[in-house]
Formats: structure tokens, C-alpha cells, sequence
């Protein structure tokens, strides 16, 4: 009887409150430094706060939704620069993502292709993932006195190539203005994205591979019936913390142009910023636009799953050991 | 061998921990904050050496990206009175009217400053100090009056003008500054500019208005303001600048006469920390007053070239006030108050200190008696101006210009002035009333504190 409990004892012993305890650190720091922000942002948003002195002051507005009233008011002060500065945003992400998409996808099938047999895949991977590492801020100063007015080293160059006689003032332009951040994401992300995307398609069975090559397909068909159905949930994991990255963009446009000409490059994250640390410090409505901001981001994302998910009723579920289950 | 190490090592934490503690009795403990390491740096040289019962703790934040403004809103919001909270902390010209509009600033009075001592004060800096009430709450050590610096050998060879008085006849006011920079294009066929870009006159002609930004809670938009738009468009049409931006590349190139600019509105830091260094390429910053690097100054860049004078209007760009976090001050014994009291006085108006400040240094400093005493005392023929006596156009300066303009959102709207009006109708994007509706509107949303009609 007491072995046999004793055996009972043994069989019951877990482990997984080691698993806890290692992912309290985490869950710690979430807590004091995410989610407290998070839920004070949302209480701010119904406040007056503004300015410093005020923040803390916990006047309800009346009525309470008053500055979410404010940013969908077409003849409020806020609603043309919010949502202006939401259309710039999208408009700089887009040019940026859709082309980082492309390009990382065509490498990183490059980089995986076991007839290709690229030579020095480690210093191409490495160089093309190099501007990553590079603060956003010192990039956005780097093109800002690149492209400086009247005299910088881009117009120098066009002037002694003869492309131009007159110096060109980028960052009057808004092609140019918004060209710019747009091609600097590319820039930095395209190598990140590549990164994930081999991982991803490295993911693969590579048994599949082989019998497309011995099925005789060509490497496109490859590409388009095997790779890319196969990688679609990297794909939606790349598509939604790019949108993520891309709606909160702050650093490159805020360093580079300050939102100029006109306004036509201010991101939302720098209406919250403006809004929030200039001025008067509203801080109102900066939490106001946040909280509108985050509820765009979390539909921007279900709408990604939601488009990029299989449709076709399903053959059945996998279970949790792989079997099928229908 | 570990043994004895960590056995060395726990008694020197020991030793080092009893230090501590038998330094700290008796001291008075004063926390300062700033953004630079100046102030520190001016304590530990001539003021601590002298004073063995205070003990300070320094802070530093950066002013970029506000790190230093959030630093201070954070604590002296939430916890102005606890011990990290700084006793005293420096507040530059962008900020220093936010704050001393705010209760959070202590008034000077009340740790015993008296009118007398006040009084002999720069107004324009002692103005910027204080609230719209009238209350003293900041103290500059430095004072930051601008001048007009202009090249003596362009301006002799396109303008006959040999004396930096005859000069001051051609920038008499803005009019005349304008006529100038046309003569000045016609007799140099365009190779020579006034100015670099029109954004350069910004800092000076903001002093020319009546009213500052707010008054009374309502927006100003002072007449003058839209002389200076019409000045400044009037500049970029007919080429008379080389349309760079202040502190760009082409800025400094002026400086190093690569381009012939003739003048650059700077204050007294712009005649030391940013003309002369720029003045030539391969400026030895480690050496500056060695005999090669001004060889090759003068033979190379524009070092002995410049000439400065008052130029069109008496104004104030910068500047390093001293203030006294309220909530700690109420708290302080009368020791402490002292020993705050001394330590700003000390910096801000003490005479023999200042004197012997401004011979070391170089800097005008911000107590208008001291630098009396410094001109009385033979002044300071500067090679850099050919020897020209800059200490003495300065103090005609720093007694005229109006502090009274600054308000405490100035920074912000300074900006969007420019972003909203200035660069988009001198550039001819647009015209001046859909400029001027946008800049009103962007106002509004950007300071709802205020009134904008």
C-alpha cells in the first residue's frame, strides 16, 4: 500500500510550476511597464487632462466620449490632422511594405532553392540585413543631410551628372518627401522580413520539394503551388507586425521632415506626439487618438487573418498528436 | 587567494560606506538638475572648493527628444518633494517660461532674495524669468544679447563701408537692411548674399513686435509679423540669399567664406561656440589659440574678418536660468535656504565671481554691473573681430531688448510659424491668408489653453 502510493507521489510530481515561474519575469515587467500604460491611456482618454499638472486630475469629460466626439467631428480642430495624418500613414506604409514583401519573398525562395545553390548565402544574408541594426534615428538624420538643400551630396551628384542645373529641394516635395520614408523602411525592413521568410519556407518538408522536382515542376510552380500556400502563416505573421510597425511609424518621419511640406508626411504616432508633448500637452486627446488607433490596428489584423485564411471548408482539424480528425 | 580578495574587497565597501556616511554629517545636501554638464562643471571649479558644508548631486538628462523637460514634468508632478527631486535645475530659453509659469517653480523671494539684489540684473534676461505676474523665479548667469556679425572685407569691397558704425547705417533698420542686400546683389553680380536664408533673421525680427505670442490668452498676430513675411519673400524672389537653412551644411560653408555671405544674426554664444570654430575647415578645436591654427585660420577661413554691430533691432536668443523647485524650498530649513540662496546668487549676480568668469571664459555674463566693471576695466579687443571690442556692443544690446515678448509657448509656435506660414509663402505655395487660417488652425489644436480668433 505504501509503495503503492509512494509510486502514485512520484507520477504526480510536476514540473510545471518551473515553467511559470520562468515566464513570471515576463509577465512582471508586462504588467508594470505595458499593461498599466495601456489602461492608463484609456483612462486619460476620457479626461481633461491637459498639460503636466493635470494629468493626474481625473476630471470625466461631459459628455465622457467627448474627445473621441472630437477626432469624428468633421468641424472639430483635430479630425482633418488625425485623419489626414491616418491616410499618410497608409500611404507611406503601403509603398514601403509592398515592395518589401516582393523583394524579401524573391530572395529568401532564392536563398532556399536547392537547385540554385547560391555561393556566399552567409555575407549576401548578412548585408542585406545590415541596415536593420542601424538606429532609425541616425538613418533619418543620414538622408536628411544627404538630401539637404541647396547643397548636399545628392544634389552635388545630380548637378556634376548634369541630370539638373538647379539644386532640387526634396523635402518640399511630397513624392519625394513621402518617396523617401517609404524607401527607408524598405531599406531597413526588407532584410528582416527575408530573414523570417527563410525560416519560414526552411520550415517546409523538404520532401515536398523533391517530389515537385521529380513531378518535373518548374521553379516558379514551385514557388506559386508549394512555397507560398505553404508559408501563409509566416505571411500573416509578417503582414500584421508590419501593419503594427507601420501605423505606429514615428522616428524617420519625425527626424527627417517633421511632418513637412504641408503636414503631408506627419504619421499618426506624431499627431499623438505633437498633440501630447507640444503645445499645451493635451494629453486627452493624444490617449484619445491612441485608443482610435489601436482599435484601427486590431482590425487592420483580424482583416489580414480573416483574408489570408483558408476558406475551402476544411478536410478536417488536426488534432494535438497529428492525427487526423474528422 | 579568492579568500583574501573578496575579504579585501568587503573591507574596502566598508571603508568606503563609512566615508559616506561620516561625509554626509552636518552637510546641507542640495540636488541639482541641468542638461549640460556646465553648471557642474562651474560648481566644482569655483564654488565648492570654498563652501566644504555643501554637498551636491548632480543630474543630468539630455535635452533631446524632451528627455530632460519629461525628466523634471515626471518628478516634480508626481513627487517634487521626495529626495531625488532636484533643491535647484537649470531651465533653457525653449522651456524656461513653461516653467516659470508654473507653481511648481518657487519664487526667489522665498529663500531670500531681496529687490536690491535683483535689480542688477539684465532686464531682458530678468524679464525671460519671471511670470506674467511679475514674480522672479529664474536667474541667467549668462546673458544672451544678439548682434548682427558681418564680414569687414565683403563689406568694403562691394559697399565702400570701412567702419563697422558705417555699417550699422546700411542695417540701420529693416528697410534699410533690404536696400542693402539689393545693393549688395548689384555689385557683386549675385555671388555675394546678404544672408543665407531668410529663416537666419528669424531669431532678431521676432524681437521687433509689440506683443509677444499670448497675451491676455489670445493669440497675436502682431503687424510686424507680416513685414517679415514680405521681407522674407521679398528676399527669395529677388535671390538675395543662398536660401540654406540655419545650422545646414551651407550655413557653415558662409561661415568659412567658402560662399560669400556678408552677415549672420548670432548671439554672444554664436560669436564663440559656433562663427569662430566654423570659421575654416580643420579648426583645432584642442588647440584653438595656438599660433598654426590662427595662421591658418586667418589665411585660410575668416578668423579676423568679422566686425560686429547692433544691426536692425536689440534682441535676446538663449540663455541659462537658474530656478528652485517649490515644493522642496517650502520644506527647507532657513540653513538650506541659504545655501540655495548663496549658490544661485553666487552664479547669477555676484560681481567678483562674474568678472573673473568672463576672463576665463569668454562669456557675457548676465549681471548688467558686472559687466560694467569689465568694460571699465579695458573691455576685451577680440582678434577674432579684428579687435573690436565685442563685450562692449553686446551690453548696448542686452540693455534693449524686450524679455517682455517670450511666452511660454513660444517653442511651439515659433515652429509652426514657420512650418505653417513662413516657409510655405516664401516659397510661393501659397499666399498669405490660407497660410495664415492654417497656422491659426494649427494653433488651436495644438494649445487649447489659449484663445485663437
Amino acid at each position: 500500500m505504501q509503495a503503492v502510493s509512494n509510486k502514485k507521489k512520484v507520477k504526480s510530481v510536476s514540473y510545471s510550476h518551473w515553467g511559470y515561474i520562468f515566464v513570471a519575469p515576463f509577465f512582471i515587467t508586462f504588467l508594470i511597464f505595458g499593461l498599466y500604460p495601456i489602461l492608463f491611456t484609456f483612462k486619460t482618454s476620457v479626461t481633461d487632462a491637459v498639460g503636466w499638472e493635470h494629468v493626474l486630475d481625473n476630471n470625466i469629460m461631459n459628455p465622457w466620449y467627448e474627445n473621441f466626439r472630437q477626432l469624428f467631428d468633421p468641424n472639430s480642430l483635430v479630425y482633418g490632422k488625425f485623419w489626414g495624418s491616418l491616410g499618410n500613414t497608409i500611404i507611406i506604409w503601403f509603398f514601403n511594405f509592398v515592395p518589401q514583401l516582393g523583394l524579401a519573398l524573391i530572395l529568401a525562395s532564392w536563398f532556399t532553392d536547392s537547385r540554385l545553390r547560391l555561393k556566399a548565402q552567409g555575407f549576401f544574408k548578412v548585408t542585406i540585413f545590415m541596415p536593420n541594426i542601424i538606429t532609425a534615428a541616425t538613418i533619418g538624420m543620414l538622408f536628411m543631410s544627404f538630401f539637404a538643400y541647396p547643397i548636399g551630396p545628392v544634389n552635388t551628384l545630380i548637378q556634376t551628372l548634369g541630370l539638373s542645373n538647379l539644386p532640387i529641394e526634396y523635402f518640399r516635395s511630397v513624392e519625394w518627401s513621402r518617396g523617401l520614408i517609404s524607401f527607408i523602411q524598405w531599406w531597413m525592413w526588407c532584410g528582416n522580413t527575408m530573414i523570417i521568410m527563410i525560416a519560414g519556407i526552411s520550415g517546409i518538408n523538404p520532401s515536398l520539394f523533391e517530389a515537385a522536382l521529380v513531378d518535373g515542376c518548374s521553379s516558379r510552380q514551385t514557388f506559386w503551388k508549394i512555397t507560398l500556400p505553404l508559408i501563409k502563416p509566416i505571411l500573416v505573421y509578417n503582414l500584421t507586425t508590419s501593419l503594427v510597425g507601420g501605423l505606429t511609424m514615428f522616428d524617420i518621419p519625425h527626424m527627417m521632415t517633421q511632418g513637412n511640406p504641408n503636414e503631408t508626411t506627419n504619421t499618426v504616432a506624431r499627431f499623438i506626439y505633437t498633440q501630447g508633448f507640444t503645445g499645451s500637452r493635451n494629453f486627452n486627446m493624444a490617449s484619445a487618438a491612441s485608443v482610435v488607433l489601436f482599435v484601427i490596428i486590431i482590425i487592420g489584423s483580424l482583416l489580414i487573418r480573416y483574408i489570408l485564411n483558408d476558406h475551402d471548408p476544411k478536410p478536417g482539424k488536426v488534432s494535438r498528436k497529428g492525427a487526423f480528425v474528422k | 587567494m579568492k579568500k583574501v580578495l573578496a575579504l579585501v574587497l568587503a573591507a574596502m565597501m566598508l571603508i568606503g560606506m563609512m566615508s559616506i556616511a561620516s561625509a554626509d554629517e552636518g552637510k546641507i545636501k542640495l540636488v541639482v538638475w541641468s542638461f549640460t554638464n556646465e553648471l557642474q562643471g562651474m560648481i566644482e571649479k569655483y564654488y565648492l572648493p570654498n563652501h566644504p558644508e555643501l554637498e551636491i548631486e548632480f543630474q543630468i538628462y539630455p535635452t533631446d527628444g524632451n528627455a530632460y523637460t519629461t525628466k523634471v514634468d515626471n518628478l516634480l508632478g508626481a513627487n517634487a518633494a521626495s529626495d531625488e527631486a532636484p533643491d535647484i535645475f537649470t531651465l533653457e530659453a525653449a522651456f524656461v517660461k513653461h516653467y516659470v509659469e508654473m507653481d511648481w517653480t518657487g519664487d526667489l523671494k522665498d529663500i531670500g532674495f531681496t529687490d536690491e539684489e535683483l535689480s542688477v540684473a539684465f532686464p531682458v534676461m530678468a524679464q525671460i524669468g519671471q511670470n506674467a505676474a511679475g514674480v522672479q523665479k529664474g536667474l541667467s548667469w549668462q546673458s544672451t544679447p544678439g548682434v548682427l556679425m558681418y564680414r569687414a572685407s565683403l563689406a568694403e569691397k562691394y559697399l565702400g563701408v570701412t567702419s563697422p558704425e558705417e555699417m550699422q547705417a546700411k542695417v540701420a533698420d529693416w528697410d534699410t537692411f533690404l536696400a542693402t542686400a539689393e545693393e549688395l546683389k548689384e555689385a557683386s553680380e549675385g555671388a555675394c548674399k546678404m544672408v543665407i536664408g531668410s529663416g537666419d533673421i528669424w531669431n532678431a525680427y521676432q524681437y521687433q513686435r509689440s506683443e509677444g505670442w499670448v497675451v491676455d490668452g489670445k493669440l497675436v498676430i502682431d503687424d510686424e509679423l507680416l513685414d517679415f513675411e514680405e521681407l522674407c519673400k521679398t528676399l527669395e524672389e529677388d535671390d538675395l540669399t543662398h536660401k540654406g537653412g540655419a545650422w545646414s551644411e551651407v550655413w557653415f560653408a558662409g561661415m568659412r567664406g567658402e560662399l560669400e555671405t556678408l552677415c549672420y544674426f548670432l548671439p554672444t554664444w554664436g560669436l564663440h561656440y559656433t562663427l569662430k570654430p566654423n570659421c575654416v575647415a580643420g579648426w583645432d578645436a584642442e588647440n584653438p589659440d595656438s599660433e598654426e591654427n590662427i595662421a591658418n585660420a586667418t589665411e585660410n577661413g575668416t578668423y579676423g574678418d568679422w566686425r560686429i554691430t547692433d544691426g536692425p533691432v536689440a534682441y535676446s536668443w538663449g540663455g541659462t536660468w537658474m530656478g528652485i523647485n517649490a515644493a522642496k524650498a517650502a520644506v527647507a530649513d532657513d540653513a538650506k535656504k541659504a545655501a540655495m540662496h548663496d549658490l544661485i546668487y553666487f552664479f547669477t549676480l555676484n560681481d567678483d565671481f562674474l568678472t573673473q568668469y568672463a576672463a576665463d571664459s569668454g562669456d557675457f555674463v548676465g549681471s548688467a554691473k558686472a559687466v560694467e566693471t569689465i568694460l571699465a576695466n579695458g573691455g576685451t579687443p577680440n582678434p577674432f573681430l579684428g579687435g573690436q571690442d565685442h563685450y562692449a556692443i553686446f551690453a548696448s544690446a542686452a540693455a534693449l531688448a524686450n524679455g517682455s515678448l517670450m511666452s511660454e509657448y513660444d517653442d511651439t509656435i515659433n515652429g509652426l510659424w514657420n512650418d505653417y506660414v513662413t516657409t510655405p509663402y516664401t516659397k510661393g505655395e501659397k499666399d498669405l491668408d490660407t497660410c495664415l487660417s492654417e497656422f491659426k488652425a494649427a494653433v488651436a489644436a495644438a494649445i487649447t489653453t489659449i484663445t485663437v480668433e
